[in-house]
């Protein structure tokens, strides 16, 4: 899947996708408020009333196994070769630590390394007070001078990292200095969520020579980070090892109580996610994410599985989905026939690939902010139905079957045009669309190309049909799909050419409205516009992670708080050493310990949402 | 037209391969097999080979009947769609009034068959003598039509780039001069391009269908019988019948189709089967790697790239079926190249010490 403009990079520059923040509008239920500290006008918020995030009574200690399919290329986070699947490890564990959060399972704002901030009337300033306890790996503490030192950095050419420039540049007028625990921060515009837009990270001012041979010198030299953990050991090719910091700042935090438990963290090198599976079945890392439906329904039922020394888990959660599914070129004669475009909606049959090729292991999505708050809790899925995608043929002037069985119209032309996408591995879903279209009188071909030209042909609206896969942040970001103005020009998300004077006032209440609910009610229109125009075909979703752990890996009841998109997200879970020798012992023995049988956990009631047939996230609690 | 006329040697070559057991037999299957796959559409096929209802005859293999003509409705009531000859055949034996001829499998390499329990691929039953593949489609069916394409898209390939070769090779031998020359640089060139790079670099723009996949293939699979026919014309012209023939006033045509090609056929003869290999061996590599004939057709390439998955590791099924006719075929193919190669030795009674 390609990222997007609003991909993983964003959230590098933010903390990371999950850290990153939260809406205005939202009402503060427990903020403590404190006194004004230092700047007249400014009223200082707090919030020291939420439950911590993971578990207090989680034991620290121990080791805990886990594997990368590449080794790093580099141990920076900015710059070129900085965006693998290691920095997402890298990141979550040791750096990019955002002045605020948002509470992964209430939603609301809470200290991180700033205990207090102050959003401003206009929209754009915030003020925030550091915590004065937080210490960089090498004792000298975190302080105002870092945040401009990041503000210059991100600025420099010396980073090779356009991304961040773009992002600097895009978002940020001014980072001043009051004093050396307080600081002011200025956006380019009025947002409805200034300390998200314009969140930030530290970096050490004292240990970084920024020049032009920065990115070498940098390269594979362990930074100095503000996180809990430091690389201790790196071994080229075959493994990374994590150790958390002895005493480090945030540990009596109250939001940090039980997490970041264990002591080390290894990350084995296997290239191979089936390779991985195996080293998991041998007890080589203590968890594995399992991404594949069939390997979910008919592996899982290995010895140690049975003998209950692996768990298997389940676990809904509350993350948005972005756009997945068949989009149509409206620039297209065939597709500017509505009916046509409807007739295609009630012609794909969601449940068969379910129930036939994929276990029946997903969830069927009808609006394309799928899981997000702003998703029109009305919609419903078109769904299968033949008779009614007859009527819409036939009114889109498909009227006669050819010879060949393909419906034709009265000009001669075929209800026919080609599907290009670049996913091989889905080409088995495709296969059974295109005969089941076939069936019904609809010709699909199947263009399969190389990923990269066609997701370029894409982006260029040089397709009829094509697959769009889109990831998303945690607010969705509708101009770029369907905003009229990037109907002129190719090479933008607009992919369909869609956007009409009523989509775009709508798309600008939600850009700019300060008011939640009227955001809410502009999204919902579009949700159902975007819909009823019916360009875009909504995939399927799991709105849960499948993992496999051994028993002596622990987790909260809850295993991991709601808003988690990847369970390394959030570092809840902890290491039982007593559980370990169990384990040990139940295994050199043969010993049963019982099997798990609770497979799904639904903490968040996402499961039961979903079945009642509601795809909307609430917001809070 | 010129009159193509083996000369003595060469009949008494091929009359000599006919002696080559192995060969002469491995020739018939092959060609046997062939011509079978030929009739695929009245081997495995959903649609029935002859249908006698109510008095009418029907022969569906390649026109579409709806369900409609033979009074059929399915589960949304409509009965334009492509009629069922299986529930026909069942319905006519229950209740008379017709009767239907079905192929000896009636699957065709498309249609998925969902009728199991469990998701596909589903091992091999009664139903599905080879099993199911990924997308519940019949793995015969799928063999049978790959074979068809694979033998036919080999042939054409091989038909195409040999007669470029070797009239290309005929040129630069009996012309010789500066065309042999500067041709013979080009073709140097020309024949260091990695030419799978190059289909898949054609084929991330474009899905290539059939003939398109015979002409950029052609491009390149001219190249290595060239040098054997040029040094073989290279010979030959110089040879007394050659210059006997151009005193007595032959044309340049004549000359190179009449008189000198007939006697330069052994390299020709000999290579071609295993240019027939090779062919076959692409266009399986080309479909294990998705840079072949587009989707859903039937191709063993694509079938083992499915058995090679990893979440089909224990679909043995899968893996057999192709394998064993790739190997099958590659071996009956290589069989006849050897005898070939045998009965055009020249030195058949060489002793070697």
């Amino acid at each position: 899947m390609r990222s997007t403009l609003s991909g993983s990079r964003l959230g590098g520059a933010l903390g990371r996708s999950a850290l990153v923040l939260c809406v205005a509008g939202l009402s503060f239920g427990v903020v403590g408020q404190a006194a004004a500290l230092d700047i007249p006008g400014v009223v200082w918020e707090t919030n020291d009333t939420d439950p911590p995030i993971g578990d207090p009574s989680a034991a620290k200690g121990g080791t805990f196994y886990d594997y990368i399919t590449s080794y790093p290329l580099t141990l920076r986070l900015v710059g070129p070769n900085s965006n693998d699947a290691f920095a997402g490890w890298n990141r979550s564990f040791s750096m990019n630590m955002s002045l605020i959060l948002r509470h992964p399972t209430t939603d609301r704002y809470i200290p991180c390394m700033a205990t207090h901030w102050s959003i401003q009337p206009d929209h754009k300033t915030v003020y925030y007070k550091l915590d004065p306890d937080a210490k960089w790996s090498d004792g000298q503490p975190v302080t105002a001078d870092d945040y401009l030192f990041t503000n210059e950095m991100m600025r420099s050419e010396h980073i090779v990292d356009p991304y961040y420039n773009q992002y600097w540049a895009d978002h940020f007028e001014a980072v001043e200095k009051l004093d050396d625990y307080t600081i002011k921060i200025v956006g380019l515009y009025e947002s409805w969520r200034p300390m998200e837009d314009f969140g930030m990270f530290p970096l050490p001012r004292h240990s970084t020579q920024l020049g032009p041979d920065w990115v070498e010198q940098a390269n594979l030299v362990p930074g100095v980070v503000q996180g809990p953990y430091v690389i201790s050991e790196a071994v080229s090719g075959q493994y990374v090892v994590f150790s958390r910091i002895k005493g480090w700042w945030g540990e009596d935090k109250r939001y940090f109580k039980g997490m970041y438990n264990v002591d080390k963290i290894h990350l084995k090198v296997i290239s191979d996610v089936n390779a991985a599976f195996d080293f998991f079945k041998k007890g080589e890392i203590s968890h594995y994410t399992v991404t594949s439906a069939r390997r979910w329904a008919t592996e899982l039922d290995f010895p140690a599985v049975k003998n209950g020394w692996v768990h298997k888990k389940r676990l809904f959660v509350d993350w948005p989905q972005g756009l997945y599914g068949f989009a149509m070129n409206l620039e297209q004669p065939i597709f500017r026939n509505k009916d046509f475009r409807k007739a295609i909606q009630y012609t794909f049959d969601f449940d068969e690939l379910n129930n036939k090729l994929m276990f029946g292991a997903y969830y069927r999505m009808a609006s394309c902010f799928e899981g997000s708050e702003y998703t029109n809790p009305r919609l419903k899925p078109y769904g299968f139905d033949p008779r009614k995608a007859r009527e819409h043929l036939r009114a889109a002037g498909f009227t006669k079957r050819g010879r060949d069985g393909i419906f034709v119209d009265e000009y001669g032309q075929r209800a026919a045009f080609t599907f290009t996408y670049g996913s091989k591995s889905l080409e088995r879903h495709f296969t059974v669309v295109k005969q089941k279209f076939r069936r019904l009188g609809i010709d699909m071909v199947l263009q399969l190309l190389e990923p990269g030209t066609a997701f370029e042909r894409g982006l260029e609206r040089q397709y009829e049909l094509t697959l769009m896969s889109r990831t998303t942040n945690f607010y969705p970001s509708p101009k770029q799909y369907f905003g009229s103005v990037f109907k002129k020009t190719t090479n933008n998300n607009n992919i369909w050419s869609f956007g009409t004077a009523r989509t775009d006032s709508l798309i600008d209440i939600f850009e700019k409205d300060m008011d939640r609910g009227n955001r809410i009610r502009a999204m919902a229109a579009i949700d159902s516009i975007v819909q009823d125009e019916a360009f875009y075909v909504p995939f399927w979703r799991g709105p849960y992670i499948r993992f496999l752990y051994w028993d002596y890996v622990r987790w909260p009841a809850f295993y991991l708080p709601k808003r988690t998109e990847q369970y390394l997200d959030w570092q809840v879970f902890w290491v039982d050493e007593a559980r370990n020798t169990r384990l040990a012992e139940a295994m050199k023995n043969g010993t049963s310990l019982g099997e798990d049988l609770e497979v799904d956990a639904d903490p968040y009631g996402v499961k039961a949402r979903l079945e009642s047939g509601d795809n909307t996230s609430v917001l809070g609690q | 037209m010129w009159k193509f006329q083996l000369d003595p040697v060469t009949a008494k070559r091929f009359q000599r391969f006919r002696r080559i057991k192995r060969g002469y037999i491995a020739l018939l299957v092959l060609a046997t097999l062939t011509g079978l796959s030929l009739f695929a559409d009245f081997i495995a096929n959903r649609r029935a080979i002859f249908v006698w209802h109510q008095g009418k005859a029907y022969f569906p293999t390649f026109t579409f009947h709806t369900m409609a003509e033979f009074g059929q409705k399915d589960e949304f009531g409509f009965d334009d769609l492509e009629a069922d000859y299986v529930t026909l055949k069942a319905t006519l034996k229950e209740k008379g009034g017709g009767f239907v001829v079905m192929p000896i499998v009636p699957h065709d390499p498309y249609e998925p068959d969902f009728n199991y329990p469990e998701p596909p691929p589903n091992p091999p039953d009664s139903r599905h003598l080879f099993g199911t593949d990924s997308q519940g489609r019949d793995v015969f069916a799928r063999l049978l039509y790959g074979f068809r394409i694979s033998i036919f898209f080999a042939l054409s390939l091989v038909l195409v780039g040999q007669t470029i070769g070797t009239t290309i090779g005929a040129l630069q031998g009996f012309l010789a001069g500066k065309f042999d020359l500067f041709s013979q640089r080009f073709i140097e060139i020309w024949s260091s391009l990695p030419f799978l790079y190059v289909v898949i670099v054609i084929s991330t723009f474009v899905r290539p269908s059939f003939w398109m996949l015979v002409v950029i293939l052609g491009m390149f699979q001219w190249i290595g019988i060239t040098f054997y026919m040029r040094t073989e014309v290279y010979r030959e012209k110089t040879r007394e019948y050659a210059l006997a023939a151009r005193s007595f006033g032959a044309s340049r045509r004549q000359l190179i189709f009449r008189h000198l090609l007939p006697n330069c056929i052994t390299p020709l003869v000999t290579f071609t089967p295993f240019a027939v290999v090779a062919a076959i061996s692409t266009l399986t590599g080309l479909d294990y790697l998705g840079f072949g004939l587009p989707a859903p057709t039937p191709s063993w390439g694509e079938m083992i790239d499915q058995a090679l998955q990893s979440e089909n590791r224990t679909k043995i099924w899968l893996a057999i079926a192709p394998f064993s006719a790739l190997l099958l075929t590659l071996f009956l193919v290589t069989l006849i190249g050897e005898s070939i190669r045998e009965a055009f030795d020249p030195k058949q009674y060489a002793r070697y010490e």
